[in-house]
C-alpha cells in the first residue's frame, strides 16, 4: 500500500510540472492554430533567469533564500514576458493559423534562443540551494517539502488558468476563438490582441513550469527541450487545444513514467508513452478530450 | 649600383621573406575535440576541451611537432556533440569534410563516437576516443585509439576494492543510459560483480536527458539493495538520483564506475553524494598526482571551477602520444602514425605511458595508466586505490 502511495506521489510530482507546461503549448495551439517548437526556450530561460538571479542574489548581497527565490521567480516570468512579446511582434504574428509557417520559425526560434542561452551561460548544468530544506512523509510516501509546494502551486496555477479561461471575458474570448475564428471576429472579437494574450499565457505557463523545476532539478540551456517532446505526446493524447486534455494528458504521462518506471524500466515507461500515441492517433486521433476537425 | 638593382634586390629580398614566413604559417597541424560542451555532461566536454588546449599551447610553445623535415604548430578546433549521436556525425561532418582535420584528439560518449569512427576510417583519420564500447576498437578500426581506461580495465580493480572494504555486501541494483554505452558497459559489470559474488537483483536503463528520477530511486529503494551502481551515468544524473534516493531514505553503497566530476556531484546531491566511490575519477592534489597533472588541475579550477578527472585529462596524454608518435613516425600520414603508436612509450600527465590492450581488443589500441579509485569525502574526490596495468609495468622493463 505504500509502494502505491509512494508510486502515486511520485506520478503527482511529475505531472504537475507537466501539466503546467503542456496547458501552455496546447492553449497556443487552441487560439493561434501553431506548433510552437520554441516553447521548451521559455521554459529554460525561466530557470536559467532563477539559478543566475539567486546566484547573484544570495551569493553577492546574502539576501535570504525563499526572499531571493520570489524575486527570481517575478524575474523569470518578466524576462520570458518580454522574449514571448518579441518573437510574437516579430515572427509569431505573420504566421497565425499557418503550420507549414509556424513550424520553420519555431524551429528557427529552438535553434537561435538555445544557442543564446549556451553563450550566455554556459554548457555546466547549474542548480540552486533548497529553498525550503526538509522531507515530509504522506500516507507513508516520502518527498520534499519543495516538491510538495511545488506540487500546490502548480495545482494553484492550473486552477487559475481553469478560471481564467471558464469565467472571465478574456477566457470567453480566448474560446471563442480557438472554436472559429471567423464567427468569434464578426462578434468583434480582437482576434491578433487575443491571439497575442494567448501567446503570452502559454509563454508564462512555461516559464511558471521552468522557475519552479529550477528548484528541485539542475539547470541545463537545453532543459526545456526535454519537457517538449513530453508536452507534444501530453497534448495529442489529451487533444490538441484542449485545456482539461492536458491536464488528463499531463497526468497519465506521469502515471505511466511513475508505474512504468518502477515495474518495468524507465526506458520502457517511456517506450510504452510513444506506443499509447501511436494507438491513440489510430483509434482516436482528435485525443482523448479534442475535437475532430469538420 | 643602380636604384634599379637595389629596387630589385630588395624587392627580391622581401619577396623571399615574405614567401618563407608565409611557408612556416602554413605548417599547421589541425586537431579536432568532439565532446559533449552543454546538457548533462558538459562538464566532461569542457574539462577536456581545456587540458587539450594546454597540450597544443605547451608543444606550440616548446617549437611545434617535427616531421618529415618540417615544425608543425597545432590548432584546436572543438565542436559540441551534445553525447548524441547525431550531433557527434554532425561534428564528425564539420571536422573531416569542411575543416579537414586529420586528427581528433578526443571524442566523448560511445555513440558519438561510433558516429564520428563511420567517418573517420573511412576519411583514414586519426581517432583518440574516450568510449567505453569495446566494439569500436579491433582490428577493423586501425585508426581508432582509446585514450582512457574503460570497463575493462576499470571495473574489476574498482569493484573488488569495494568489495573488499564492503565484504557484507551482497546484492547490487544498476542503472545505467540506455545508449551504446550504458548497453556496452552493463554485461561487462554484471560479469565482474558475479566473479565477486554479488548478485545483480535490478538493471535499469533511463534516457538521457530525463529530469524526474523518482520513480527509478523507489525502485532501487525497495529493492534493498546493498550498492548501487550507476554505471555509465554522468555527474549531473546520478546527483539527482542520489538525492531521490536520499528522501526515500535509502543510505547504501553508491559507486559510480563513470564517476568523474566530483565537484558537480556534490554540487547537486549535497551530504546524499557523500561517501560515493567514482571509478574515472580523480584526485589530482593527492600525493600520488604527477607535477602536470597539478597544474592542469589548479588551472581547470580557476577557469571551469571544476578539477579534472579521468576523462577530462586524457585529451591532454592523446595530443602528447601524437606529438610522440608523429616524431617516431617522422610523418603526419594517419595511417603511419597508427601503426606507430602501439610501439612508442610516451610522456602522459601520469608519467610514461602506451598503448596496449591486444589481447582484450584484438589490437593495442588502449592507453596504458593507471586505475585511480577515489571517494567523495567533503565534497572531494579523495584518491584511496591506484593500480597500474601490469602489461604497462612489463613494458616499460
Amino acid at each position: 500500500m505504500e509502494l502505491q502511495v509512494q508510486l502515486l506521489m511520485n506520478t503527482l510530482q511529475i505531472g504537475s510540472v507537466y501539466v503546467l507546461f503542456a496547458l501552455g503549448l496546447t492553449l497556443i495551439f487552441g487560439v493561434m492554430k501553431i506548433v510552437n517548437f520554441a516553447h521548451g526556450t521559455f521554459f529554460t530561460a525561466a530557470a536559467l533567469v532563477v539559478t543566475s538571479v539567486m546566484m547573484w542574489s544570495v551569493d553577492t548581497i546574502g539576501m535570504p533564500i525563499w526572499f531571493s527565490y520570489l524575486i527570481a521567480f517575478v524575474m523569470a516570468l518578466l524576462v520570458v514576458c518580454v522574449i514571448g512579446f518579441v518573437v510574437y511582434f516579430f515572427g509569431f504574428k505573420y504566421v497565425l493559423k499557418d503550420l507549414n509557417g509556424s513550424f520553420i520559425l519555431s524551429i528557427g526560434l529552438l535553434l537561435l534562443l538555445n544557442g543564446t542561452y549556451l553563450i550566455l551561460y554556459g554548457g555546466v548544468p547549474r542548480s540552486i540551494p533548497a529553498v525550503i530544506p526538509g522531507n515530509i512523509t504522506i500516507l507513508g510516501a516520502s518527498l520534499t517539502i519543495q516538491r510538495l509546494v511545488l506540487m500546490i502551486v502548480a495545482a494553484i496555477i492550473t486552477l487559475g488558468l481553469y478560471i481564467l479561461v471558464h469565467r472571465t471575458k478574456l477566457g470567453l474570448s480566448l474560446r471563442a476563438v480557438a472554436e472559429d475564428q471567423e464567427a468569434a471576429m464578426l462578434q468583434g472579437i480582437p482576434y491578433r490582441r487575443v491571439a497575442l494574450y494567448g501567446f503570452l499565457i502559454g509563454a508564462t505557463l512555461a516559464a511558471c513550469a521552468g522557475a519552479l523545476m529550477a528548484t528541485v532539478t539542475p539547470v541545463t540551456t537545453v532543459i526545456g527541450d526535454d519537457f517538449l517532446v513530453k508536452a507534444f505526446i501530453i497534448i495529442i493524447i489529451g487533444g490538441l487545444g484542449s485545456v482539461l486534455g492536458a491536464i488528463l494528458g499531463g497526468l497519465l504521462i506521469a502515471l505511466i513514467e511513475s508505474f512504468g518506471g518502477y515495474y518495468f524500466d524507465p526506458s520502457t515507461a517511456t517506450l510504452a508513452m510513444f506506443v499509447l500515441v501511436v494507438i491513440l492517433l489510430i483509434v482516436r486521433p482528435q485525443g482523448i478530450l479534442g475535437h475532430a476537425e469538420k | 649600383m643602380s636604384m634599379k638593382k637595389i629596387i630589385g634586390i630588395t624587392g627580391g629580398a622581401l619577396l623571399a621573406l615574405f614567401s618563407a614566413q608565409t611557408a612556416i604559417a602554413d605548417e599547421t597541424l589541425k586537431v579536432g575535440i568532439s565532446a559533449p560542451m552543454s546538457g548533462a555532461a558538459a562538464a566532461w566536454g569542457l574539462g577536456f576541451e581545456y587540458a587539450a588546449e594546454q597540450a597544443v599551447a605547451k608543444i606550440n610553445a616548446e617549437g611545434g611537432i617535427k616531421a618529415g623535415g618540417k615544425t608543425y604548430m597545432l590548432e584546436l578546433h572543438a565542436y559540441d556533440n551534445k553525447y548524441n549521436a547525431a550531433e557527434g556525425a554532425k561534428t564528425a561532418q564539420t571536422m573531416l569534410n569542411r575543416e579537414n582535420i586529420n586528427f581528433i584528439v578526443g571524442s566523448i560518449g560511445t555513440a558519438p563516437v561510433k558516429a564520428t569512427q563511420a567517418l573517420s576510417e573511412r576519411k583514414g583519420a586519426l581517432l583518440f576516443n574516450t568510449g567505453w564500447g569495446k566494439s569500436i576498437k579491433g582490428p577493423k578500426y586501425p585508426l581508432t585509439f582509446t585514450q582512457m581506461n574503460t570497463p575493462f580495465e576499470i571495473l574489476a580493480p574498482f569493484y573488488g576494492y569495494i568489495k573488499e572494504q564492503h565484504p557484507d555486501a551482497k546484492t547490487v541494483a544498476m542503472i545505467t543510459p540506455n545508449d551504446a554505452t550504458g548497453q556496452e558497459l552493463e554485461p561487462v559489470a554484471i560479469d565482474t560483480w558475479g566473479n565477486l559474488d554479488v548478485e545483480v537483483i535490478s538493471k535499469d536503463k533511463y534516457e538521457r536527458g530525463t529530469t524526474e528520477f523518482q520513480s527509478i530511486a523507489t525502485k532501487i529503494a525497495t529493492s534493498n539493495a546493498d550498492i548501487v551502481d550507476f554505471g555509465a551515468s554522468p555527474p549531473t544524473d546520478v546527483g539527482s538520483m542520489l538525492k531521490a534516493l536520499d528522501v526515500l531514505g535509502w543510505n547504501g553503497i553508491k559507486v559510480v564506475p563513470a564517476g568523474t566530476s566530483a565537484g558537480t556531484l556534490s554540487k547537486m546531491a549535497g551530504a546524499a553524494a557523500e561517501g560515493t566511490y567514482l571509478g574515472a575519477s580523480a584526485d589530482f592534489t593527492g600525493e600520488s598526482a604527477s607535477e602536470i597533472q597539478r597544474e592542469l588541475n589548479a588551472g581547470a579550477m580557476e577557469k571551469l571551477g571544476e578539477a579534472l578527472n579521468g576523462i577530462t585529462i586524457s585529451s591532454y596524454d592523446a595530443v602528447m602520444a601524437l606529438k610522440k608518435a608523429i616524431e617516431t613516425a617522422d610523418s603526419i600520414e594517419p595511417k603511419k602514425i597508427a601503426e606507430t603508436l602501439p610501439t612508442i612509450i610516451f610522456e602522459s600527465s601520469y608519467g610514461p605511458a602506451a598503448f596496449g590492450g591486444a589481447e582484450v581488443y584484438g589490437n593495442p589500441q588502449q592507453i596504458l595508466v593507471p586505475v585511480m579509485i577515489t571517494q567523495l569525502r567533503d565534497g572531494k574526490a579523495v584518491e584511496v586505490g591506484r593500480i597500474a596495468p601490469a602489461e604497462l609495468k612489463k613494458r616499460l622493463k
